[in-house]
Parts: C-alpha cells; structure tokens; sequence
C-alpha cells in the first residue's frame, strides 16, 4: 500500500468529492430530501452541513421538479448547485427541468445562459426495492442532448469524476449505483481530477472485450477470472462517462478483439448497449468476427421477490457464457 | 503442443548465428537427436542437433541474416498439430503464413456464385481474405451453422501454402554439382534463383544451370534490341554485381587483421634455407615399413619452430597492458584454408611432444579445422603462428601477426634450384621462410637470431638429437 | 382575497413619479403594442416561422411592473412573452431578428419567440414550457440570497401556470427560505382555450396566502396600479422579507397564438373582446397624463410616430440580416 493512494468506499469518495469542491469553491451548493440533517439515505452527505452550514446545504420539502428546478435558476445566476434526487426513478419528476430547460437552454439561448448544475441520484436493482426504487434510467438521459451522464464504479473514479461534474459547466447527470456505496477500492491522496469522457481500461486481453458500465463492471471482472482459467482473455472497459461517450478506443478494442459483450444494467431494450453496439458495428464491422453481444437488465419491472429481482440483473455466470459463446 | 526450435549457442562469445543450411524440410518427421540444420557462428560452422521429436516446421532459413540466440527459428509440431501462426502483434499478422507470391484461386462462375454468397460469414473473415487475395467461401466455417470465421481463413490460407511450396522446392534444400555452381557463380545466380529457374529439382548439374540461362536470356533478348542477341552470352550481360554479406568468420578474420596492423610494429625478415637434408630424412621415414604415420612437413616444422622457441622465449610471448607476458608453454597455431575463410587451429605445449604425437594430433586438427569442424577450444590459445603457402607455389611474403602473439613464421613451397655447395654448382631443394615479428617486444636483431636457429635446425636435422 | 397582510388596492391614485418616467411608461407600453401588431401583420402574410403569442392589450402588466426593476434584477417570462422583454429593455429589432430566426437574433436564431434571453438585462427568458419559468426564477432568487446580491426575482405567469405543480414546489421553498421573488400573475382569464372558471377552484391570492406569501390583486390595465402593487411586492422581498404575489386582473386581444383566429376554437365571445378592448391601457394612460398637464395629444402623437419609426427599422433590420450559417448547429451544446 503506497503513501500515495488509501482505501476507502465510495461513498467515502463521494463525500470527500463534495467536501472538497464546496470547500474551495464558495459557488457550490447542495440540495436534496434528507441531505443536510440526517446526511443523506445513504449517508453520503454526512458532514456538510455541519461544515458548510445552511446557507450553502439546503434540506428541501419533496419536490424533485422544484429542487431541480431552482438548482436551473441557480445555475444560471452564479451559483454550482448540486441536486441531490434521492433514487434516479424520481428523477422522472423532475424531467421538464432536466430535459427541457437544463439540456436545453444553452443552445437555445446561444450560449447566452449555461447551467453548471450536477444532479446526483442512486440507481441500480438488488435493494429488494422493488419497480420504483430500482431502475437504472442512464439511456434516457443519455439519449437528450446538453446533458452529460457520468456513472462511476471505483471509489477512485467516484470522487475524481464528481469533482470535475461540479466543475463542468454543463448540466451533468451522476448515477451512482446504490448497492456500491460500500464498495472499497484505493484513492489517491491530494486534489486530483479525472476527466469527463474518457474511458479506464481495467484488464488487457486477446480474445473478446467486454464494455462495462458502473457496478456491472464487478460482475465483468469476476468473469474474466473465470474465462482466464479457461484460456480465454478478455478486454475489460468502462466507459465511465456515458454521454459525451469516448468512442475511439471502444471501436479500437472491437477492431483487435473481433468479438465485443457490451453489459449495463439499464433495461436491455432501447438503451445503453444498443447504442455502444450500433457504433461499433457502424465502425468496427471489417474487423467484426461476431455480432456484437448485449447484456442488460430484462424487460420487466424490477419484482421485489429476491428470487426474481435476481434473476433480472446481469451476473458473472451470463458473462462467462456469452464469451464463450462467441467465440466457439 | 509445438516445441519451439531456436538458434542455439555455440560458443559462448556467440550472440548471433548465420543458418547455413537446413538439413531437413517443413513436413519431415524429425526425431531428438536428428542433425537439422548446420549453423554458422562467430568461429564455426556447426551441425545442430533436434532435442525434440514431431513434425518440423521451418520458421526462418539463410535469407534471414543473423538471428539473434534464443530467437525462435523452427517448431516441432504434434501429429497433425496445425502449423504455429508466427505474429508480433495482437491483430493476427499474416507475415510468414503467405509465401511472397500469393497463391491465388478465383470463385467458380455461373449460377453457383449467387448460390455460395448466402454462406454464412464473419465480415472479419470476408476482410482477411480479401487481405490475402483468397476466396472465402472455399474455406471450412468452424462457427456456429457452421459460420466461417476469420480463424477459419487463416487455415485454409496456410492450407494453400503448404500445397503449393511442396511442390517449390526450397532454396535451402536444392544442391549443386561443383560445376553448376561454378557456372551459377560465373552468372551471379544464387540458389533461390535457381530454385525459381529449375523448378522441382533438388539435385542441380551443369547442364541444368546452362538450360536455365539460355531460357533466361532468350527471354530477355525477346523484350530487347535484336542487335543484342548477336553479342556472345558474357556473364556481365546477365549478372548484376553480386552482393554477399560478410560471414560471421570473415568478418572476425578482418576486425583481427586490422587490430594486428594499427597496434603492432611489424617487421618481417626472410632467408631461405637448404632443405635438402629434411627432405631426404622425410623420405626415409616415408619409405621405412615400421614408420606407420610419417610426420608431414608442418609437423616437422613446426616441432622445430617449438625447439626453437624454447631458446628465444621472447618470440613466444604477448605485450599486454604495458607487460611482457611470457607463456609458460609453447601453443602453435597452425593457419588452414577453409571454404569460409582462414581458421588458426592450435596445437599446445608442442614442445612436450613427440613428433609422433603431433603426426596423430595436427592430422586430426587441421583435416576438421579444413572442414570447419575444429571446436571453439581449439582455435585459441595459441602463442605462435605458422602459416604454409608452399602449396600455393609462394616463397616469401609478408604474414600479418596473429595479435595476441608476437611473432608469426611464414612457409614457403619447397623448390628444387640451383644452388652452391662447396662452391660447386648442385640442386638443393630450397624453402623460403618468412618471420615477422613485433618490434615493440624484440629487436630485428634477436628475432634474426632466432630466424637463424630455425634455418638450422631445419637444415641439420641431425641436431635434434642433441 | 383575503386580509391582514394584504395592502388595500391602488386604483386611480395621483402618482408620484416623476414625468420622465411616466413618459418612459407610456413609450413602453406603445412599443410593445406596435411590435406585436407589426407581428401579427408579418406573421399573417406568411413570412415568419413557427408560433407568436401575442401581448397585445396587456401592455400596462409588463411595463407597470417592470419599470420597478434594475438591469440587474431577474424576470421570467412566458411563450407570451414579448411584452416582458420589451418592458425589461429589450432591443425591438434584434428580438425582431431572433422571431425571423435571423442569426442577429439575441439567440442567433437558434431559440426563437419563445426562448429569447437577454443576461445583460437580467432577462432569464421567455419559456416554451407553462411555469417553466417558477423553477428558473425561484432558483436566481435563491443564487442572490446565497451570494448576497441584491437582486430581485420577478415571475410572470398565467393563470393557466397557476394549476402547474412546479409553482407549488417552488413558491412552497421560496417563502420557506424567504427568497426574494415576486410573483406576477396576468389572469387573462383564458389558459390557451379554457376559462379560469372551468378550470381552477379558487385563485391565485389565495393559493399565495396559502403558502404563507401576502398577495394582492389589482386592474391590470391600469398602469399606476400594477406599478404600486409591484413596488410594494419588489420592495420587501428586496428586504429579505420573502416573496410578494401581485394578480392583475387584464385579457389578451389577439388569440392564444396567431393560429387562434375568430371563432376557431370557439370559447369566447367577439363581445368579451370589445369590451376589454374598451379598456385599452394605453389610451388610458394617454388620457390619464393629459389631465396632469404631462403632455399633450401633439406630444403623445409624436411618441407614437417616433416608436412606430423604431418599430419600421426593427423590422427592416431583422428582414436583411442573414440566417445563422449551418455551420453553428452543434455549437453550444455544451458551453
């Protein structure tokens, strides 16, 4: 363990992320249900109200569209607010405020106005939370331009990717994946950054690539043990930023590899891995020695039983399975 | 599994090797202790052993310069093992799958061609192919529903190659009669010339080459003046300037020659003595029935040069790092002509022993040394040089010192001549002998002297009972 | 309406401006309502793109309330939203432009009538969306008070916008947090086709009291009116006292958007119509400073003709200007 990097959560990344930036910048606000007193559901905002007081950390009655939509307005006048919308699935009551004027005003305006405003907010199934408090709804973001999406899966990529979100000046939606607040991994020590769209590679391989997006890409990893034992190597990579989306290197990797399993736990139809896919085909279809593979959550709202919640969400053994699938 | 073959280390100054030849073919069964290939290094051409049984798979040959020890240059590939793929990078290269002239197969047409389009297919196979300018859908899909893969084109590549180099023979395999390759020279040809001239044929005679060159030229004379095809057939009309690298042992050869002539003070002295009576006593031991070996004239040479040596140590001795160093035996190399070059064979401590020894030692060591076959031990050690051009009907001249030594004696032919003996007109057989030495050890005058005891000894044999 | 906090209504009360400024109003209240009948016109011959709501006969809303506020202080408008901009400064002709979807347009021609934006005069625009405006204008109230700027909010909205959950959200934080907006609401008694009595239980001062904001209501077509309600709703949220709403009882000539002619959608009378436009603000006004000897006929005529002249170049101007250059499509996706 080197003195330059700690282990720590994500939610410990997340928090510090936040510490950080509404430290040195006076502009940065929060604002959310629950986030000041109580320090968020998941405790991920323990602290700042305490530190930063309630000028700056605001407790707000539940009103998604109106939270969002005064961190618009907010935004517009000088201010880098951070909305914090408590599951990403009430974030469909705060659609007009993202969609429509967040997303939008900037170019309407010619850039007259922007809006460097953040809204965080927890997706992702496994809570036993059951259809409404469980969906993973990036493609839907993903699919408006304006916006970007940006979806962690390391505490080191957590905080560094949130610290340059708050820095954008663009509206940037960040979708954390509420099973992996928990989630160790190491972080750097001292201020860093990483950059909006730009992928991370996890693992080098031969064979296959799998494209990953947030906690999916523990599932990826677990496989890829597995496929190593058996011979078989494979590309690992998170895109980290869904939209803008780092294209080139994925359609690199599909043009060495020849056979590409793109996996998100968004629903499977209509969404993130089609898109992946559709460009890679566009690009990459000389090199192509299979048809591009997806794997996502299945077309069904998400059951509370357990036994069928997980039935529902893509594993490793699914992986494990497509890759040798396409490469028989 | 296939065994990797690489280019072993001969020597232990060796870090690159020339292949010479390749003593067996892609698709011989070879077995552990089969001689493969001969290897040239940095001393000598050595045949190389198998360690492996299987299927051999040639990977690099002669044209491919020196290769680096440890540097992968063949497989032994199981029973029906597919031939290893050689790529330096991830996307699969397809450098040494196909030969330089594609082999190239066009699809079958009429109504069968809209038939075979519907077979399923990756686009990266359809790509690879069109790469290797191959058809497709000739090749045996192994994907699902049976879908050809890019996996499956490189097969059926190497398939294609292999079929159609067995019946190109290699350039490495083609042997010349003496007078071909005469005749191959005199044109410029080499083998991979020849083998493209004369196809299927492994066994090259001079008619061979001839038929070649005729066919050669009347093709060329076809897209020329016809004022050409009146000109006689001269080599330079159809041979370019021929280039060769320099072999690993001529290029040692030449970095030592020019050591020995920017360090040394070289002098050389000459006198010529009566070898009559070492004639007359090499006769007799000739012709005497108990003699079973008789010493040659190098022997007896070089046994007196190693008397002789022991009286003038200075002649045996090196100039090391400011120091005189004197070796405490006598170790004399003998230089031998082979087809690569000059290699300097040694006989150590000759002054221990018998004439009849080194009969036996110095024929076995300089017929392998001609053959290029002497070990790396062999060629070094030594502290004095003689080297023989009698045979090459030369007297005097002037050898280059073998460095670290300090001297080197030069033999010329024995020659029958008019002399005076006794102030008497005779015929005496005559030998020229020439020493140059290194005046920054010794001075003209102690290395005279010791020219002098050679001629003497040399000319009185029957000192050397003393 | 209801009581204790609620200021008793301003209505035909000598005012204490000074004549600049009443003049000014006046001027104000001329310009918008030769834009938008110069819209109606160009729009009618077919030579102007997409949608235009026109203010016409709402005149004294806009400029009674807007002649409170600073360059620096924020409004929002609506779809309907021409007279806001005009009241707040805007330029006639590059607003001309921006309608022609011409690149000298305040938005490059990239947002048209209903987006049209002006930062420098604190303008945070015009919105396509009903209430779009409450999120926008609560949150620049909400950026003032946290960076210590004195700066007002002003919402202008409809009747129609009342019924939008998002002016509950929001106006519930606002008086929460005493931000400082204020809230304007033109009841023209129409939301698009439907009347305030089919469609809202209650109304809006009540709703405001509800929610623990003071409100007031007013005739919007008196200027001098809507200027006090507004000054006194600007002035203690400009205290930190929290948000004011002031409703102004006006009605809209032209129909809800220029494809809303006579009798198409059938849902008010051509009598209501008259009956309102007897009420015309300007006139009124006009007649109100002749009798405090501010001006005569001849100077109002003048400020007619030297307005329609603005209103003649804006146009020409916004005629010639170029469309913006393909080019610029995917600028400002991102700033």
């Amino acid at each position: 363990m080197s003195t330059l990097e700690r282990i720590g959560t994500i939610r410990e990344a997340i928090n510090e992320a936040l510490h950080e930036e509404m430290q040195r910048d006076p502009t940065v606000i929060l604002m959310g249900e629950d986030v000041g007193l109580a320090g968020g559901v998941f405790k991920v905002t323990d602290g700042l109200l305490k530190a930063f007081g309630p000028e700056r950390v605001f407790d707000t009655p539940i009103a998604e569209a109106g939270i969002v939509g005064l961190a618009v307005g907010a935004a517009m006048t000088g201010l880098r607010p951070i909305a914090e919308i408590m599951f990403c699935d009430f974030t469909t009551l705060a659609s007009d405020q993202i969609v429509n004027q967040a997303a939008k005003l900037p170019y309407m305006t010619a850039g007259q106005t922007k809006v460097p405003m953040v809204v965080r907010t927890a997706m992702g199934a496994g809570r036993r939370a059951a259809a409404q408090h469980s969906q993973s709804l990036q493609a839907w973001y993903c699919h408006i331009p304006g916006l970007k999406v940006v979806m962690p899966s390391t505490p080191a990529d957590a905080k560094g990717l949130l610290i340059s979100a708050i820095r954008d000046d663009s509206p940037v939606v960040f979708m954390e994946d509420k099973m992996m607040y928990n989630q160790k991994g190491p972080i750097p020590n001292g201020d860093y950054t990483i950059p909006l769209g730009k992928v991370r590679v996890h693992r080098e391989g031969r064979h296959a690539v799998v494209i990953c997006t947030s906690s999916m890409l523990y599932p990826t990893l677990e496989a890829a043990e597995t496929l190593s034992k058996a011979g078989i190597e494979v590309m690992v990579i998170d895109p980290r930023t869904l939209s803008p989306l780092d294209t080139e290197p994925l359609i690199q990797a599909a043009k060495e590899m020849g056979h590409v399993l793109i996996v998100d736990e968004g629903y499977r139809s209509f969404g993130v891995t089609a898109e992946i896919a559709a460009r890679i085909q566009e690009d990459a279809f000389d090199y192509l020695d299979e048809p591009v593979r997806r794997l996502g959550a299945l077309d069904v709202p998400v059951p509370f039983a357990p036994s069928l919640e997980d039935l529902t969400i893509p594993n490793a053994a699914q992986i494990v399975e497509l890759v040798k699938e396409m490469l028989a | 599994m296939a065994h990797e073959i690489v280019m072993p280390q001969l020597s232990l100054s060796m870090d690159k090797g020339q292949i010479v030849n390749w003593l067996k073919q892609t698709g011989d069964k070879i077995h552990t202790g089969d001689i493969l290939l001969e290897v040239e290094s940095d001393k000598a051409t050595v045949e190389v052993e198998s360690v492996e049984s299987g299927i051999l798979q040639i990977v690099m040959g002669p044209a491919d310069g020196e290769i680096p020890v440890g540097s992968v240059i063949a497989y032994a590939l199981a029973e029906a093992e597919a031939p290893v793929v050689v790529s330096s990078t991830v996307l699969p290269s397809t450098k040494t799958v196909v030969d330089s002239e594609p082999v190239q197969i066009t699809p079958s047409s009429g109504g069968n061609s809209q038939q075979l389009r519907r077979l399923p297919s990756s686009p990266a196979a359809r790509r690879k192919a069109a790469e290797l300018q191959i058809d497709w859908q000739q090749a045996t899909g192994t994907g699902r529903d049976g879908r050809i893969k890019e996996r499956d084109v490189l097969r059926f590549a190497q398939e294609l190659v292999e079929s159609a180099s067995l019946k190109i023979a290699s350039s490495d395999s083609i042997q010349l009669t003496p007078v071909a390759k005469r005749i191959a020279d005199n044109f410029g040809l080499d083998n991979a010339s020849l083998a493209k001239l004369i196809p299927g044929k492994t066994k090259i005679e001079g008619d061979d080459v001839e038929a070649a060159i005729r066919k050669l030229v009347g093709e060329r004379q076809a897209l020329s003046s016809p004022l050409a095809s009146l000109a006689p057939i001269r080599p330079a009309a159809l041979a370019a300037p021929r280039h060769e690298a320099m072999g690993a042992v001529r290029k040692r050869i030449a970095e030592r020659m020019m050591q020995s002539a920017r360090t040394y003070a070289p002098v050389t002295l000459t006198t010529e003595i009566d070898a009559s009576e070492l004639v007359c006593l090499r006769e007799a031991l000739k012709s005497d029935p108990h003699v079973t070996a008789a010493p040659s004239y190098n022997v007896l040479i070089t046994k007196m040069v190693a008397k002789a040596l022991c009286e003038y140590p200075v002649l045996n001795a090196s100039l090391e790092g400011g120091e005189v160093v004197y070796w405490p035996t006598v170790n004399i190399g003998l230089a031998v002509d082979t087809q690569r070059g000059l290699v300097v064979p040694v006989v150590r401590d000759v002054a221990v022993k018998s004439v009849n020894e080194l009969t036996r030692e110095m024929e076995d060591l300089l017929s392998r040394a001609a053959q290029g076959e002497a070990t790396g031990d062999e060629l070094t050690g030594g502290t004095f040089t003689i080297t023989n051009l009698g045979v090459q009907d030369i007297d005097a001249f002037t050898p280059i010192i073998n460095p670290p030594e300090c001297a080197v004696l030069g033999v010329g032919r024995l020659r029958k001549r008019m002399a005076v003996v006794n102030d008497q007109p005779a015929v005496r057989t005559m030998l020229v002998l020439s020493l140059t030495f290194d005046h920054r050890l010794v001075d003209g005058a102690p290395a005279a002297r010791f020219l002098q005891r050679v001629k003497e000894l040399l000319e009185k044999p029957y000192l050397w009972s003393l | 309406m209801t009581s204790a906090i609620a200021v008793k209504c301003v209505t035909g009360k000598k005012s204490n401006l000074a004549k600049e400024a009443l003049l000014e109003m006046y001027r104000r209240m001329v310009m918008i309502r030769k834009f938008e009948e110069t819209v109606y016109d160009v729009y009618s011959r077919g030579t102007m793109p997409g949608l235009a709501h026109l203010y016409t006969g709402m005149e004294a809303v806009a400029v009674g309330v807007c002649s409170n506020l600073k360059a620096t202080d924020n409004i929002t408008s609506t779809h309907r939203g021409h007279g806001h901009l005009l009241a707040k400064g805007g330029k006639p002709n590059r607003m001309f432009a921006e309608l022609l979807g011409k690149a000298a347009g305040y938005n490059r021609g990239k947002g048209g009538s209903m987006h049209i934006v002006d930062m420098s005069l604190g303008i945070l625009g015009a919105n396509g969306i009903v209430a779009g405006g409450m999120g926008i204008g609560a949150g620049a109230a909400l950026s003032a008070k946290v960076l210590h700027e004195d700066r007002v909010s002003v919402i202008f909205f409809g009747d129609g916008a009342l019924n939008e959950g998002l002016f509950y959200e929001t106006a519930n934080m606002a008086s929460l947090w005493k931000l400082p907006v204020v809230y304007v609401m033109e009841n023209n008694t129409y939301g698009e086709y439907t009347s305030t009595e089919r469609s809202t239980a209650g109304n809006g001062p009540d709703r405001a009291e509800a929610m623990k904001i003071p409100a007031v209501s007013v005739d919007g077509n008196d200027i001098l009116a809507v200027y006090e309600a507004a000054r006194w709703a600007i002035d203690q949220a400009r205290a930190g006292k929290g948000p004011g709403f002031i409703e102004c009882h006006t009605y809209r000539w032209r129909g809800h958007h220029m494809g809303d002619q006579g009798d198409t959608y059938g849902y008010r009378s051509q009598a209501e119509i008259e009956t309102w436009m007897k009420k015309d603000p300007i006139p009124r006004f006009g007649h109100q400073l002749q009798t405090e000897n501010l001006i005569d006929a001849a100077g109002l005529a003048a400020i007619d003709d030297e307005v329609q002249k603005l209103i003649t170049e804006a146009v020409e101007f916004a005629k010639e200007a170029p469309y913006p250059d393909p080019s610029e499509i995917y600028e400002h996706v991102y700033p």
